[in-house]
């Protein structure tokens, strides 16, 4: 097991021809992922590294049966990419793209909660089950099977604590990167139901960082619904503040949402294991048995 | 992105929401040929990007244009907390009844925009929020759906305001819910939103903040934007598509990466050592050597730096490309600064050969911990 993406996952490339679409399918396919179908307006008809192009979505879902897409097109096409995956009936679309303007992506959001479909990102490097199949542009290299959920809102300090990882002999079942935008597709919340179902998954790491209020949420629902460890790191306690205008964020925050304090303090609550850096999230996962 | 106040009252005035007249000036010789279609008494308001300019006295008031020009000139060029006043708005005063507080914000925790209302606005509304929640209404909206009618109903209602304004307020909600989204807004704030002598709803002030990923499609912020007075490294930065982040104005340290996580990771690695960290640089995708050498340059401009530690991770970041970069910034580099660089990536060994054979004041470390320990164990040595 694994969530999200195994090796029975049938992938769709959407922007399958550009540079960064090319050049990530055969990464992607080197893996070992089932990629069947790539989309490109204009290019239907063609192959790229032997997986068949379609015009649509919806052409390469009927043709393919695929189940799952990763959006690589620039972050203006993103929210229609989006649309265009969601109506053709997928229930998994991943999206990688930086800089999408956070009003595309709320729209999406509430689109995709509707339909209830699972997107993930934007801004992210994807998801990996490490030995099975990866869908994103991650480094695979530094990746190794194991028991170990992560979920991270920074691509670079999940690349740093599954290198450690690797390192020390522990591996992971599934990486799932939230990205890092102000409206990601999904957050914690909507992860943590799956590590905690999965029965290869027996720790969760969730590397979260100041602003928004996720950690906050996925505090209240391990409280109430996981049994899992759970070991988290909250990145940007010394991060200086940016300037804020106007009073209506204070006003959201009067509370101390956001805060790296109170951030902690809500995860400490509700019985999370707290690591002061990604080296830190190591050392806590060595002490818990049977981790590998 | 945020903008100032004078900016902010060009789009109300383009939405046609309620504002009071008023002109933008740059320079006093301007001041009598703009200001003969205004009718005092005046207000002059300092436009920065900072509060708290009325305590600093940012904003005046005048009777006539003789007291217009004295206050103009002493408010143009002032210092309002490291910000040099380069722009005045002035807008006819207005005899006040009450203040509210409204504004639209794009809500992390709902995902969507939020209406929030109060009939005691003014400059003490984040106390209100704190000492009597109540009073601060919250009002999610559906981006589906859009402002609909029982939105100010509620508002009014909620918090005992007299129906008399609804007509009103439905009108501003909906021009102001316009705006917010045409103009990617993850802010519009109007505080305060008075009540004029004559029973009529205005903006007195605006404050407005548009998203920096939309502005491709935003021309005339960008436009906006590129106009206004910058920290010259942050705009140096920007050149290259990367970003510049001053940090601590004493800080000695600067950390240089590729992405926000491992920014924030090695600030806080720095920071728990006692150490400061002066200023960071984020590198995005696409760490060729040309652009390390650049990215090195523009950080250590900053003459308070003495230590540099670059942390690159990728993945697919070719290590030798980095420590290409270092050496060819080092070569053109005046000072002996510390440069300390970590890298994981392809082409790993291939890199640390080229960083042995820098002639210079590099170190290479292998980890993010061994890197800030290094940096603890060498300050204070330059």
């Amino acid at each position: 097991m694994s969530i999200l993406i195994d090796e029975n996952t049938r992938l769709i490339v959407q922007g399958i021809t550009g540079r960064e679409g090319t050049f990530h399918t055969e990464q992607m396919l080197e893996y070992g992922t089932k990629v069947v179908a790539g989309v490109t307006p204009g290019k239907g008809g063609q192959e790229v590294l032997g997986v068949p192009v379609f015009n649509t979505v919806k052409e390469a879902v009927e043709a393919t049966d695929a189940n799952t897409s990763v959006i690589f097109v620039p972050a203006k096409f993103t929210a229609p990419g989006v649309y265009e995956a969601m109506d053709a009936g997928l229930k998994l679309v991943l999206t990688i793209a930086e800089h999408v303007p956070v009003h595309d992506m709320m729209n999406v959001y509430h689109r995709a909660k509707k339909m209830d479909v699972r997107v993930i990102g934007p801004n992210s490097f994807g998801v990996i089950s490490p030995g099975k199949a990866k869908a994103g542009f991650m480094a695979h290299r530094i990746f190794s099977p194991g028991n170990v959920g992560i979920m991270s809102r920074s691509a670079t300090n999940c690349y740093e604590t599954v290198f450690m990882m690797t390192n020390r002999g522990i591996g992971q079942s599934t990486c799932v990167g939230n990205g890092g935008d102000m409206i990601p597709g999904s957050t914690f919340v909507d992860t943590l139901p799956l590590f905690e179902a999965d029965p290869e998954t027996k720790v969760i790491v969730m590397i979260g960082e100041i602003g928004g209020s996720e950690e906050e949420l996925a505090a209240e629902y391990i409280k109430k619904y996981v049994t899992k460890p759970v070991i988290a790191l909250i990145a940007g306690k010394n991060a200086p503040k940016g300037r804020s205008m106007g009073h209506a964020g204070a006003i959201v925050g009067a509370d101390g949402t956001g805060s790296a304090e109170n951030k902690e303090k809500k995860l400490k609550e509700a019985g999370v294991l707290i690591a002061d850096s990604t080296q830190n999230i190591i050392e806590i996962l060595e002490t818990i048995p049977g981790t590998k | 992105m945020d903008l100032m106040e004078y900016k902010a009252k060009e789009l109300y005035d383009q939405y046609t929401i309620p504002t009071m007249r008023g002109i933008v000036i740059d320079n006093l010789d301007d001041l009598e040929s703009k200001a003969s279609g205004l009718t005092f008494p005046v207000v002059a308001k300092a436009q920065v990007q900072v509060g708290g300019r009325g305590k600093a006295g940012g904003v005046k008031f005048a009777d006539n244009l003789e007291e217009l020009k004295e206050v103009s000139s002493s408010i143009l060029g002032m210092d309002i907390k490291g910000h040099i006043v380069k722009k005045l708005l002035i807008v006819e005063k207005l005899e006040v009844k009450q203040e509210w507080y409204l504004s639209i914000i794009l809500d992390r925790l709902t995902k969507g925009p939020m209406v929030i209302f109060s009939s005691i606005g003014g400059m003490d509304i984040e106390e209100t929020a704190k000492t009597s929640p109540e009073k601060v209404l919250k009002a999610g909206i559906d981006p589906l759906l859009g402002i609909k009618e029982y939105l100010p109903r509620y508002l009014l209602s909620k918090s005992g305001c007299d129906m008399v304004y609804f007509d009103q307020l439905y009108d501003l909600l909906y021009k102001i819910y316009k705006m917010f989204c045409e103009y990617d807004c993850t802010l519009v704030e109007i505080n305060p939103l008075v009540i004029s002598s004559d029973n009529k709803l205005v903006a007195l002030d605006g404050k407005v903040t548009v998203d920096d990923s939309a502005l491709t499609r935003q021309p005339d912020i960008l436009e906006f934007r590129e106009s206004l007075p910058d920290d010259e490294l942050i705009l140096e930065a920007r050149r290259f598509r990367f970003l510049y982040i001053p940090c601590e104005p004493d800080g000695d340290v600067a950390v240089m990466s590729n992405g926000s996580g491992m920014i924030m990771s090695c600030i806080d690695l720095i920071s728990q050592k006692g150490m400061k960290v002066g200023a960071a640089l984020d590198l995005g995708g696409g760490a060729t050597a040309d652009r390390i050498k650049e990215a090195i340059r523009i950080i250590l401009s900053n003459t308070k730096i003495q230590m540099l530690f670059i942390n690159i991770f990728g993945g697919i970041t070719r290590c030798d490309e980095v420590a290409s970069g270092v050496k060819l910034a080092v070569e053109e580099l005046a000072e002996n600064k510390l440069i300390l660089v970590r890298f994981e990536g392809t082409n790993k060994d291939k890199g640390m050969e080229i960083l042995e054979s820098i002639q210079g004041n590099v170190v290479a470390v292998d980890g993010l911990r061994e890197g800030v320990q290094e940096l603890d164990a060498r300050k204070g040595q330059l």
